[in-house]
């Protein structure tokens, strides 16, 4: 067992964890944010995406003392006093969202995405959410929903992220 | 199970001395938390986890050398100036790894010590004649990538070593290079053949020196040193690159025996090895 200090969502954690726990099985299992999901848990799907130290990772991959001092961001995490992020309004005006599992992950890449680069075009928008498989294949609308988000955000220039 | 992170190598040393061989080092997990599901893996009491190791996080360089420290990760290679630059085959390799999520946690040292035959850095490396330094709790030493690997992930490496950095030459402005991966699926897909080509070539176009590193095709990473001749002090052409694929080819056939998979690995070996060295050739080819 190992004690480490996590910082969610803005919320410090301090937790006892085998080390031999990812910080999925964390984030679900000890700390009740299921928004996070556990699909392939090698690495391949992308459902347990999170966003750590501003980096997206697969957090199935990522041992829970590995990420003693980090700050962690899921989806949970991403609405702002009860108002949904862009892009989670995007998904929802863009029928993203089918079946939901891969959303979260999704959208964390989504955002990523967009800190690191504001105004991606389509093929860089695909690259950026290769490592997210949604199995009810909506790809076209998630595309669709992020080019809404970055072209608005290149209308209004405001830092809306 | 313990889990240890060291912040130094000097710390990193003491616990190897101390725990190895009942230890297991852990970069950014990507390819050992796979394993670890696995139900035959032979768990290590002792995990030393050396990403938050300042020295084997840099990229530095050295008059005409490069320095990148093993707990770089697969993002920060495929975004660094100084290795697009000088090295673009390796940023180029780096950057069709895995997924965003692998790139930012894998890292250049767990994928060379892994030693899978689809590494994708790796041939990048060989083709760049690289070396690779190994820290023991005593001792220090220096070798070849070329002669790093046995076969298939195994190494050189013993339980109590860590693999620090990876140096290589800067490629000058006469050196063109190319990263070739041809994968099933475009992202997140494990390469089914990758292979990397530098040439030196000449004012008026003449070959002086050509490597050719492929990975996934041979049993272990070499060279094709037939090819690599038989391509230099040649003029630039698509029929010498089409002939250098060939020769790679029927070299594959020697080493590797006729297959089931050869009729298809004979002719795409053949077409990869020459679109790399086009690629590599870049605006020159006639
Ligand atoms: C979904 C998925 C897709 C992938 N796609 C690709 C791909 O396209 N191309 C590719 O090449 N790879 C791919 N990989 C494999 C993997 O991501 C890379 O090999 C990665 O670089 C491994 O680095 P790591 O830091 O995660 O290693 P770890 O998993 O931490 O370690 C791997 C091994 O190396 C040892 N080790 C690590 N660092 C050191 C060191 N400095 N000294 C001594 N021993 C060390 C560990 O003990 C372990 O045995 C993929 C993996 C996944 C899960
Ligand atoms: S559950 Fe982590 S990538 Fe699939
Ligand atoms: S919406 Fe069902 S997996 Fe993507």
């Amino acid at each position: 067992m190992i004690n480490i200090k996590l910082t969610v969502n803005g919320n410090i954690c301090k937790l006892t964890v085998p080390v031999k726990m990812t910080l999925l099985d964390v984030l679900r299992e000890q700390l009740g944010l299921t928004g996070t999901k556990r699909g392939c848990e090698i690495g391949e799907c992308g459902a347990c995406t999170v966003i750590m130290n501003g980096k997206t990772v697969n957090s199935c991959l990522v041992l829970a003392a590995q990420a003693d001092g980090a700050k962690i961001l899921t989806i949970e995490g991403l609405a702002e006093n009860g108002k949904l992020h862009p892009l989670q309004k995007a998904f929802l005006e863009h029928d993203a969202v089918q079946c939901g599992f891969c959303t979260p992950g999704m959208i964390l890449s989504a955002v990523s995405l967009l800190e690191r680069n504001p105004h991606p075009d389509e093929y860089e928008i695909r690259q950026a959410i290769a490592g997210n498989l949604c199995r009810c294949t909506g790809y076209k609308q998630i595309v669709e929903a992020i080019k809404s988000v970055a072209i608005k955000r290149k209308h209004d220039d405001s830092n809306i992220l | 199970m313990n889990y240890y992170r060291p912040k130094n190598i000097d710390e990193a040393k003491r616990l190897l001395q101390k725990f190895a061989p009942d230890s297991r080092i852990i970069a950014g997990g990507t390819d050992l938390l796979v394993e670890m599901r696995h139900a035959n893996y032979a768990l290590k009491e002792h995990l030393i986890d050396i990403l938050k190791i300042e020295s084997l996080n840099k990229i530095s360089e050295n008059g005409n050398e490069l320095i990148i420290g093993s707990a770089i990760v697969h993002d920060q290679i495929a975004n660094h100036p100084l290795i697009k630059r000088f090295a673009p085959l390796l940023s180029a390799a780096c950057s069709v790894i895995g997924s965003q999520q692998i790139r930012n946690r894998g890292t250049i040292g767990g994928n060379i010590c892994n030693a899978s035959p689809c590494a994708d850095t790796v041939p990048a490396l060989i083709a760049l004649e690289a070396k690779v330094k190994i820290v023991s709790p005593r001792q220090e030493r220096e070798i070849p990538i070329s002669s790093f690997f046995h076969k298939p992930y195994h190494t050189v490496m013993k339980e109590n070593e860590i693999l620090t950095e990876i140096r290589f030459l800067k490629l000058n402005d006469n050196q063109r290079c190319a990263f070739y991966k041809l994968a099933r699926r475009k992202a997140l897909a494990i390469s089914r053949i990758n292979i990397a080509a530098i040439l030196k070539i000449s004012k008026d176009h003449i070959i002086e020196e050509a490597r050719l590193a492929p990975g996934s095709v041979f049993p272990t990473w070499t060279r094709i040193s037939d090819a690599e001749s038989f391509l230099s002090g040649k003029k630039l052409s698509d029929e010498i690159f089409k002939e250098a694929g060939n020769i790679t080819a029927q070299k594959m056939i020697e080493v590797s025996g006729r297959r089931w998979s050869t009729p298809y690995k004979e002719s795409v070996i053949a077409a990869l090895v020459k679109r790399a060295l086009v690629m590599a050739a870049g605006e020159l080819t006639p």
